[in-house]
């Protein structure tokens, strides 16, 4: 049972890191969704069977369709870039910043018996019903991200150089010097 | 019926402007009949609070923990201000049918005359420190709007910038007092902080006394903020008369007035205020005394009288410092208005290019002159007496220096009033000037506060028992109309003040012989030009901004992966806290 | 190693890679896949919590939540991403950037 789940955990882990080292954006997309299938199997190791069947229909499967999607209208572009941040520090910052995490949680971490508790769907739409409020408020978001989506509207490609600095005068304002003279007699 | 009226005050003018707006600006004629019947409308709401008073909040509208109650408290300060603000309010909408007609963003002006009008209104009446704040910004942005309302003219925007600036900055004393209130005392209520004032530790009562100070010094253009209030006279002249003369400035007073029984005993504090008070009436005074601009001279003069409700407030004469604002409201939105007529009719604020007005205006010139009058504190003008109860709260309770100074500003403000009538309407003409005498809306407003100069000293009687009869932790001493009449001729002290008064104007009288004088004068002239040094220091701030910002942009690099490494450096630094202090 | 401690490990695994991704991406879209391995790791992380304090059932109450509004966050996100390559023709968040030029 132990050597299941950490292979698993391992497999997790592999997976998310080739979704973030593949060259191509499709291929990330389905080491991404990877991914998310191996965790939903550990939740469910861990005997959270709702959250693991939710996480396996949205997260392996909602979301990489609207990868695929996105990247298929997008165009993959596979080209790799330097990243503007050098490697080195990169990795210090993530490195230190797990470590401490992990220093803080491990040390105490002891699995409590459980307690008697209420069931899922008790919780779920009693104690932390305005949570789920807030969610159906948040589907009208996700229909605007959708519709942004989908939105055909054919918009010129603007020349990258020069857009700023038109923006720029454009939005500097505009002294008339024959009507302030003529305003601040008045005022 | 009073939750209905106060509703009414605050909600009927929130309700003009979005009728205004609604009208668009293809509708001038319905622009001007729908702010003049909204405002009117609010005046008479107002008045009609006044039977109404108490000290129990009237409007209790709970928002749960972290707000507290947004509460509504008709006591007589309350509605003392919340009537002088809807009152000189719709006197400066009449005003502005003439002033703005043929403008082409009148709905602009009303929208935001209206807004002001009911966050006035609001920061007056309500009682809780949360939503006096709110209000007290929602007034800061409306100032600065109306100032850089030609938002054509450069000088405009840079005026109305700096108010919402200073003011702000004050905003910040506010606030950070109204968040210790809460935190030590758990509430916003500003009864409930003034009851249990004396329970709190020494040294957090000074902090939040001495952040009102600053709040109250920047809103009221004390020293050492003084120097917005003259930059804000480019807004159009009914609001510089109705925000920067009769109501907004007033709200630092007001707020020193409300929570002076809390701070009182707090050490330095009164001291602090009345040094506050007498420096900005002195310094203000010397620069009215050289400004060659109407408006300037105006605003200089009103940051000096607010210095002597500040200096009353510090020697501990709340009533002689609210008495004072009212007449200071009326006679100042009167000369306000009335110098709008003059600069409607003859097109310059240069009051070097005037002179001899008066005979082609000849209403204009008598209200002005009634004005003035009430201004210098010549008496049976509603500005001597409250002018002389303040002194003689001054002489009572103050130290002698500092009456002193303030006995020395009275004559001061003799001299620069007069200088300013004369320069207006008499002597010579100066150069060719078209003129035209005031029109009719004007009028209306200018012979109503003319009207209210010469008599709202009557008020003192009623005044005074409004706020005693309804402010539980105040002291205030009777006083009757009759008796302050008895009072104020029978102190020695008034004719003192009247001599001084006089010898102001005698010094104007006869300045050509006094050219000895005026030339040893000469270096503090200069120094009142340039307001003191204040403006450099202002300059001196802007820069050391300026740079300091241009030398951080290079951390804005705007690159996301910059951007989130600046976030996992704050989760390192939370981290490395939190394991610290395990 | 209990289970437990393992889930723990994995947690701490998908954070870092999530942030390594987040810092060195420069792909939009790479960014979005980044960060939904940062959240996967927070899901795992509140489910072990709720094991650890023995209220499962709030931890996968929160995990709903945390489950919507990610994908929420995806799907804004790779619309964004798409106007943006409509409309700038890129997806490198280096010439995104307008400040300072």
């Amino acid at each position: 049972m132990s050597f299941l789940f950490a292979a698993l955990t391992v497999a997790m882990l592999l997976c998310a890191f080739l979704a973030f080292r593949a060259r191509h954006l499709i291929v990330s997309a389905l080491w991404l969704a990877g991914c998310s299938a191996i965790l939903s199997i550990l939740m469910y190791l861990l005997g959270a069977y709702w959250i693991a069947v939710i996480e396996l229909s949205v997260g392996a499967g909602l979301v990489t369709v609207l990868f695929v999607f996105a990247i298929s209208i997008a165009g993959d572009e596979s080209a790799e870039f330097r990243s503007s941040i050098p490697r080195p520090i990169a990795l210090i910052i993530s490195l230190v910043s797990i470590i401490l995490l992990g220093f803080m949680t491990i040390s105490s971490l002891i699995a409590l018996p459980p307690a008697t508790e209420a069931t899922f769907s008790e919780v779920l739409w009693q104690q932390r019903g305005l949570d789920m409020l807030v969610q159906s408020g948040l589907l009208f978001a996700a229909v605007v991200g959708i519709l942004g989506l989908l939105s055909e509207a054919k918009v010129p490609v603007e020349e990258k150089k020069t857009a700023p600095a038109k923006e720029l005068q454009a939005g500097r304002p505009v002294v008339k010097p024959a009507t302030a003279a003529a305003r601040e007699a008045k005022a | 019926m009073i939750q209905a009226l106060i509703l009414l005050t605050m909600g009927l003018p929130w309700l003009g402007g979005l009728a205004v707006w609604l009208t668009t600006n293809k509708h001038p004629r319905a622009q001007h009949t729908l702010a003049v019947v909204f405002a009117v409308a609010t005046g008479s709401a107002a008045l009609l609070l006044l039977p109404y008073a108490s000290a129990t909040p009237a409007i209790v509208i709970p928002l749960g923990g972290l707000f507290g109650d947004l509460t509504f408290t008709p006591d007589g300060l309350s509605v003392f201000l919340a009537i002088i603000a809807t009152v000189v309010g719709s006197l400066a909408v009449i005003f502005s049918v003439n002033y703005m007609h043929g403008d082409k963003q009148l709905g602009r002006y009303y929208e935001l005359v209206l807004l002001f009008i009911g966050a006035m209104a609001g920061l007056a009446l309500t009682g809780s420190l949360l939503f006096l704040f709110v209000f007290w910004e929602v007034t800061a942005f409306c100032s600065f709007a109306l100032i850089a309302f030609n938002n054509d003219d450069p000088k405009a925007v840079a005026g109305g910038i700096k108010a919402l600036i200073i003011t702000s900055l004050g905003g910040v004393g506010l606030l950070s007092g109204a968040l210790i209130i809460y935190a030590q005392t758990g509430s916003y209520q500003i009864a409930a902080f003034l009851e249990r004032a004396e329970t709190l530790p020494k040294e957090v009562l000074a902090l939040v006394a001495f952040g009102f100070l600053i709040a109250a010094a920047a809103k009221s253009a004390q020293f050492p903020f003084q120097t917005w209030l003259p930059d804000a006279m480019e807004a159009p002249t009914p609001v510089s008369a109705l925000i920067h003369a009769a109501t907004m400035v007033n709200a630092g007073v007001y707020l020193l007035a409300r929570f002076f029984p809390a701070f009182e005993g707090v050490a330095g504090w009164t001291t602090a205020v009345m040094i506050v008070g007498l420096l900005s009436a002195l310094l203000a005074g010397l620069m009215a005394l050289v400004a060659t601009d109407l408006k300037r001279a105006l605003a200089y003069s009103t940051v000096s009288q607010l210095g002597y409700m500040v200096y009353a407030i510090g020697a501990g004469g709340v009533y002689a410092s609210q008495f004072h604002l009212l007449s200071h409201a009326v006679f100042k939105a009167l000369l306000f208005l009335a110098a709008g007529a003059v600069i409607h009719g003859v097109g310059t604020r240069d009051m070097r290019q005037m002179g001899g007005l008066g005979s082609r205006m000849p209403f204009t010139r008598t209200v002005f002159v009634i004005g003035a009058l009430a201004l210098a504190g010549i008496p049976i003008f509603n500005g001597f007496w409250s002018k002389e109860l303040i002194l003689e709260a001054g002489l009572h309770e103050g130290s002698l220096w500092a009456y002193g100074v303030a006995f020395f500003c009275a004559g001061l403000t003799a001299l620069y009033t007069l200088r300013m009538v004369y320069l207006v309407f008499f002597g010579k003409p100066r150069s060719h000037l078209h003129a035209h005498d005031a029109q009719p809306a004007m009028k209306v407003s200018l012979g109503l506060l003319a009207l209210g100069s010469v008599t709202t000293w009557l008020l003192a009687g009623p005044l005074s028992e409004l706020l005693k009869s309804t402010l539980p932790f105040h002291e205030f001493h009777e006083l009757r109309t009759g008796g302050m009449i008895q009072e104020v001729i029978t102190q020695p002290a008034t004719l003192a003040a009247l001599a001084v008064i006089v010898a102001g104007g005698l010094l104007w009288w006869q300045r050509q012989r006094l050219t000895g004088l005026t030339r040893m004068l000469q270096g503090l002239a200069r120094m009142a030009t340039n307001s003191f040094g204040f403006e450099a220091i202002n300059r001196g701030v802007i820069r050391v901004t300026q740079s300091t910002a241009e030398a951080l942009r290079v951390t804005q690099t705007g690159l996301l992966s910059w951007n989130v490494a600046g976030i996992a450096i704050g989760l390192i630094v939370v981290l490395i806290l939190l394991a610290w202090g395990k | 190693m209990t289970t437990l401690q393992i889930a723990v490990i994995g947690v701490l695994g998908l954070i870092g890679i999530g942030l390594y991704g987040l810092l060195i991406a420069r792909n939009l879209i790479k960014v979005i896949v980044a960060l939904q391995v940062l959240v996967k790791g927070a899901l795992l992380a509140l489910v072990a919590a709720g094991l650890a304090s023995g209220k499962l059932n709030l931890g996968q109450s929160l995990a709903v939540m945390v489950i919507v509004v990610d994908t929420v966050v995806a799907v804004i996100g790779l619309a964004l991403a798409l106007q943006v390559k409509r409309r700038m023709g890129t997806l490198d968040i280096k010439d995104l950037s307008t400040l300072k030029k």
